[in-house]
């Protein structure tokens, strides 16, 4: 699905060169469910935002469902991640102006889809994770698990073929915790390729690959 | 995705109420501004623009070169027209036509002797004209034809307005026929009947009587029928020309034409040309003693409106960048879902128009009012009507999509610049882009500040000068002075001796005068007058006014050499003349002219005194060679001096006294009095408009930027509201933290007086060129402005400051 070769990216303060990732090389196949970990500072979050195209590199090689990223415009990049990538955050990152309803629908919104097809598609996810009762609440009304339950429906909206999910657990209780891992495992059962940022061995378990991160390299 | 991006901006308008509401304040204040002036602007300049080839039309007007001093009259003589039609080339049509001189009084007969004849006192927009004029300028005809209406002597066309007055239930049909008679000479036949021109225009001419009836009656012997050298601004000429034709060709014929038939022709006539497009700003040359407009007056409006709409959009970048970071999160998660930099620009673009959509709403609410504030200075048939002019609704939305761009681009930009992945990180956006933007806005927030201190100074000083007029020692009494005119149409002077005795009598008055014009005055009168001393003749422009022996006494006039002229009934045989033009024949000492004769061609004169220098016009100008003639024959001013109100209302009862008595001598005609005082304000009216409109322009200057800056100053204390916790914590007093919040704040508006004050000073200076007389730019002009606006920015910091400082550090130290 996707493959990194020697990928490094650093920042230059002064005449030193600090290396926020060195020289990593990582393949994920289709189905795979990872776990990135690692401790503070170790370059997780940094890896996901290059896997999931926000953020850039400064060498090396990443192919993406036969697409060369290190090659692609910004555009045409963000096409690419419009299309095919999901994103949940640690801090849910919803739109506080928006409903629960509108939130999810933001994503159909940018890649034009209609707006009958659109609302089919929103009734769908409401009614698939149970928040249609809710759909027209703002999110500061929600509990912190419901809020993260609807940014996973928004990233799962456009039928991404890969989930990105950084600290998804990372503020939340343990039971709220619990419930979006197994969520995850469900998702990961039916062919979805996730790959999740997390401090937590127990949610790494959940994973059937788990990737260590130590000062930007994976520790073999 | 409209509809997402509608929810979103009303949401946000909603989240941030007290910002939304400064914008829209501001950007409102700005738009009804240019509203107001485009309104304004746009019917001045839709007179006469709907004639038909109007580019081709042109009015003949005349230059006279007098040995120093050029005068410029909109009419023509008399002779021009048909010589023109005969011997020049180039022309398609032309059409003269004269005023009948203003307040005509008019008899309407109607034929069947039904109705009573009733009298129309004062009635204007007569003039004497024949077909050609209406070949030129389109009527409608209800009754009779342009090609026969007008052939013979005593036939006249009236308007349907005027048929409908003279003739009341009458049907057009039936109007012909019927007479009207003109100031008790002239009786005319009605021989057809336009419709009034609806369309904005200075021609707004209503009865017309035929051309021939002036040849045919003494008419002819007032209007200096066959003289090339008298020039009468009440005689037109208008002219079309071939397409294609230069007007400079045909000035050159006209100049032609003169040297032909004007040969001793002493002072230089020159004829121009000017298109009808100037009819309405016609300046110097006079269109019909109408209103005219003044085509600098309305670009300095132009400017004002740019300025105000410039100040609201201002507001709105500096309020939208400072709050940038409150969006930053919802910018990334977008970018994150696949929001492209073209739709959050458009996404942020439309917010902006939603806002000048709504401030749009509001200033077309407001606009009425505005047009009442300043309805002084603004004509009486300008309307808001909105679905009557589209060019109006053309006009805001071309307002509408600018103020969006221009208040709205550079916003959307930065916040659509943001990076998603420092955005998601927690990070606030990065430190370098926040300190350009911060430069931007106060450079913002500058500039508006030098805008509102420009306008400050320019108050003081222009109300300065107004006072400085007002109050200057014009060199003659001004106070408890009444003039009115007796009828000039009524040349019997033993009634006005009558008159003048009756209110002699009054116990009221303490003296009275009947003689020419006020000392200063608004209409002037000049000769050419030579003077030998033997050697060198010295010839020049002198004004010339009339006075009767008390004149001099009853205005407090001062000699300085000689005495007063000894009136006489029927003829000049002394003269007073004024210092400044003893001074420029040359002599010494004022007692030097003192006997000397002065030559005015037919008469020598004798000088009998020298005056004190006055001031015969308003400041703008400066003094001018000017005698008083001792005789008083024609003259019908009179000038009446009060004892001092007692309190009892004693003026009022004079007043009405003298109404009476005027009712008993001239029945037929109004009584129209002024007191000097009020006249020689009305010098200064135009100065007193620009006062006001100043006035206003700086009280919304100011407004729209201390918006501004309390926007600003609310964002600023709130982003430091953990800073300012921490210090009151460690021992800062409320006086201390205010000050530390005002000062950034206070430095900008200093920097604006620094670069505003020049500017004031070089333009003020500018505009004071335009008076003869002026009051110093003194330094406490600037001072007093300069404080007045740190004393308005202090008190705006204040609202918020204040607050912030004596708020609980504990509460904001908790939140953190």
């Amino acid at each position: 699905m996707l493959e990194l070769k020697g990928i490094y990216k650093w920042v230059n303060t002064g005449n030193n060169r600090i290396f926020l990732l060195k020289d990593v090389d990582l393949s994920v196949k289709p189905g795979e469910f990872i776990s990135i970990m690692g401790p503070s500072g170790s370059g997780k979050s940094t890896l996901l935002n290059v896997i999931g195209m926000l953020d850039t590199f400064d060498q090396g090689e990443y192919n993406f469902l036969h697409e060369s990223v290190h090659q692609l415009k910004v555009k045409q990049r963000s096409a690419l991640y419009k299309q095919y990538i999901g994103f949940v955050f640690q801090a849910y990152h919803l739109i506080d102006e928006l409903t629960v309803y509108e939130n999810i629908e933001t994503p159909l919104i940018y890649q034009n889809i209609k707006t009958s097809e659109r609302k089919a598609l929103v009734a769908d996810v409401l009614d698939r994770f149970q928040i249609v009762g809710k759909k027209d609440l703002f999110p500061t009304q929600l509990s912190g698990g419901q809020q993260q339950l609807v940014g996973i429906a928004r990233a799962l909206i456009a039928k991404p073929k890969l989930l990105l999910a950084d600290e998804p657990t990372g503020n939340l209780n343990s039971k709220q915790g619990e419930e979006i891992m197994s969520l995850f495992r469900e998702l990961n059962r039916e062919g979805m390729t996730i790959i999740q940022v997390t401090h937590s061995e127990k949610n790494a378990a959940y994973g059937s690959r788990i990737i260590n991160l130590l000062d930007g390299m994976v520790a073999q | 995705m409209i509809r997402n991006y509608l929810l979103i901006a009303i949401r946000n308008f909603w989240k941030h109420k007290v910002f939304s509401l400064i914008n829209m304040a501001g950007l409102a204040i700005g738009i009804s501004a240019a509203l107001v002036i485009y309104l304004l602007v746009s019917y001045e300049f839709s007179f006469d623009t709907f004639h038909r080839d109007r580019g081709q039309i042109y009015r003949v007007v005349s230059k006279l070169d007098f040995p120093d001093q050029v005068i410029r009259n909109g009419g023509v003589c008399a002779p021009l027209p048909d010589a023109v039609k005969k011997e020049v080339s180039g022309i398609e049509m032309s059409a003269a036509f004269h005023q009948y001189n203003s307040d005509v009084r008019v008899v309407p007969g109607a034929s069947d002797a039904s109705a009573d004849k009733r009298v129309f006192k004062n009635q204007e927009d007569i003039i004497f004209a024949d077909g050609d004029y209406f070949k030129l300028f389109q009527y409608e005809w209800l009754a009779g034809s342009p090609a026969s209406s007008l052939t013979e002597p005593f036939n006249v066309v009236i308007s349907e307005s005027r048929a409908k007055l003279y003739f009341a239930g009458k049907d057009m049909a039936d109007v012909p026929g019927n007479t009207i008679t003109y100031n008790d000479s002239i009786t005319a036949t009605v021989t057809g009947v336009v419709k009034d021109i609806e369309n904005n225009t200075d021609l707004s001419f209503k009865e017309f009587i035929s051309l021939k009836t002036i040849t045919a009656t003494g008419l002819k012997n007032n209007m200096g029928w066959e003289e090339w050298g008298s020039v009468n601004s009440s005689s037109l000429l208008f002219i079309k020309l071939n397409k294609g034709t230069a007007a400079a060709q045909i000035e050159k014929q006209l100049s032609s034409l003169r040297t032909k038939y004007a040969k001793d022709d002493y002072m230089k006539t020159v004829n121009l040309l000017q298109p009808i497009s100037d009819l309405h700003f016609a300046g110097e040359y006079d269109s019909f003693a109408r209103r005219e407009a003044h085509k600098p007056t309305l670009y300095g409006l132009l400017a004002v409106a740019a300025f105000l709409l410039l100040l609201g959009c201002i507001n709105f970048i500096n309020l939208t960048t400072a709050q940038a970071a409150m969006r930053a999160k919802e910018i990334g998660i977008r970018k994150t879902l696949g929001s492209s930099k073209f739709h959050l620009v458009s996404q942020f673009l439309g917010e902006t128009f939603i806002l000048t959509l709504l401030a749009t709403m509001l200033s077309t609410l407001i606009t009425p009012g505005v047009l009442k504030i300043f309805s002084d200075f603004i004509p009486k048939e300008l309307h808001f009507n909105m679905l009557g002019q589209p060019h109006i609704i053309l006009f805001i939305i071309i307002l509408i999509v600018t103020v969006t761009v221009l208040s709205g681009f550079y916003p959307a930009l930065v916040l659509s610049g943001f990076k998603p992945v420092q955005v998601m990180k927690n990070q606030s956006p990065s430190s370098p882009g926040k300190t350009r933007r911060a430069l931007l806005r106060r450079s913002l927030t500058v500039s508006q500040f030098v805008v509102a201190q420009f306008f400050i100074i320019a108050t003081i000083l222009v109300s300065k000068q107004i006072q400085y007029a007002l109050n200057k020692d014009m060199g003659f009494r001004k106070d408890a002075i009444v003039n009115f005119n007796a009828p000039w149409n009524a040349p019997d002077k033993g009634k006005r001796l009558v008159l003048l005795n009756k209110i002699q009598a009054m116990p009221e008055v303490a003296m009275v005068s009947l003689g020419g014009s006020t000392p200063a005055a608004f209409g002037y009168s000049s000769t050419t007058m030579k003077y030998t001393d033997g050697k060198k003749e010295t010839e020049t422009t002198v004004g010339v006014k009339y006075a009767d022996e008390n004149y001099f006494k009853l205005y407090n006039m001062k000699l300085v050499a000689g005495r007063f002229p000894r009136q006489n009934d029927t003829a000049v045989t002394e003269y007073a003349i004024n210092e400044t033009y003893a001074k420029f024949l040359g002599f010494k000492t004022p007692a030097d002219a003192v006997g000397k004769i002065l030559d005015k061609g037919e008469k020598k004169v004798p000088i009998s005194g020298v005056l004190k220098d006055f001031n015969d016009k308003s400041i703008h100008s400066a003094i001018k060679p000017l005698v008083y003639s001792n005789v008083t024959g024609n003259h019908a001013t009179f000038h009446i001096l009060l004892k001092p109100d007692n309190g009892s209302n004693s003026w009022k009862n004079a007043i009405a006294k003298m109404e009476k008595d005027w009712k008993d001598i001239y029945p037929d005609f109004d009584f129209n009095y002024s007191f000097f005082d009020k006249t020689i304000e009305r010098f200064y009216e135009s100065e007193r408009n620009i006062s006001r409109l100043l006035v206003w322009a700086t009280g919304l200057a100011i407004f729209i930027s201390c918006l501004g800056m309390l926007g600003l100053v609310i964002y600023t204390t709130t982003q430091r509201t953990k800073e300012i916790g921490v210090r009151k914590v460690l021992g800062a007093s409320v006086a201390q933290i205010v000050s530390l919040l005002s000062k950034d704040f206070m430095q900008l508006v200093i920097l604006a007086f620094i670069i505003a004050a020049p500017l004031a000073w070089w333009a003020l200076n500018k505009w004071l060129e335009d008076f003869a007389y002026r009051t110093s730019v003194s330094w406490w002009v600037f001072a007093g402005g300069g404080l007045i606006m740190l004393m308005i920015a202090l008190f705006t910091l204040s609202i918020q400051t204040v607050r912030s400082a004596i708020a609980n550090p504990v509460k904001s130290l908790r939140t953190e």
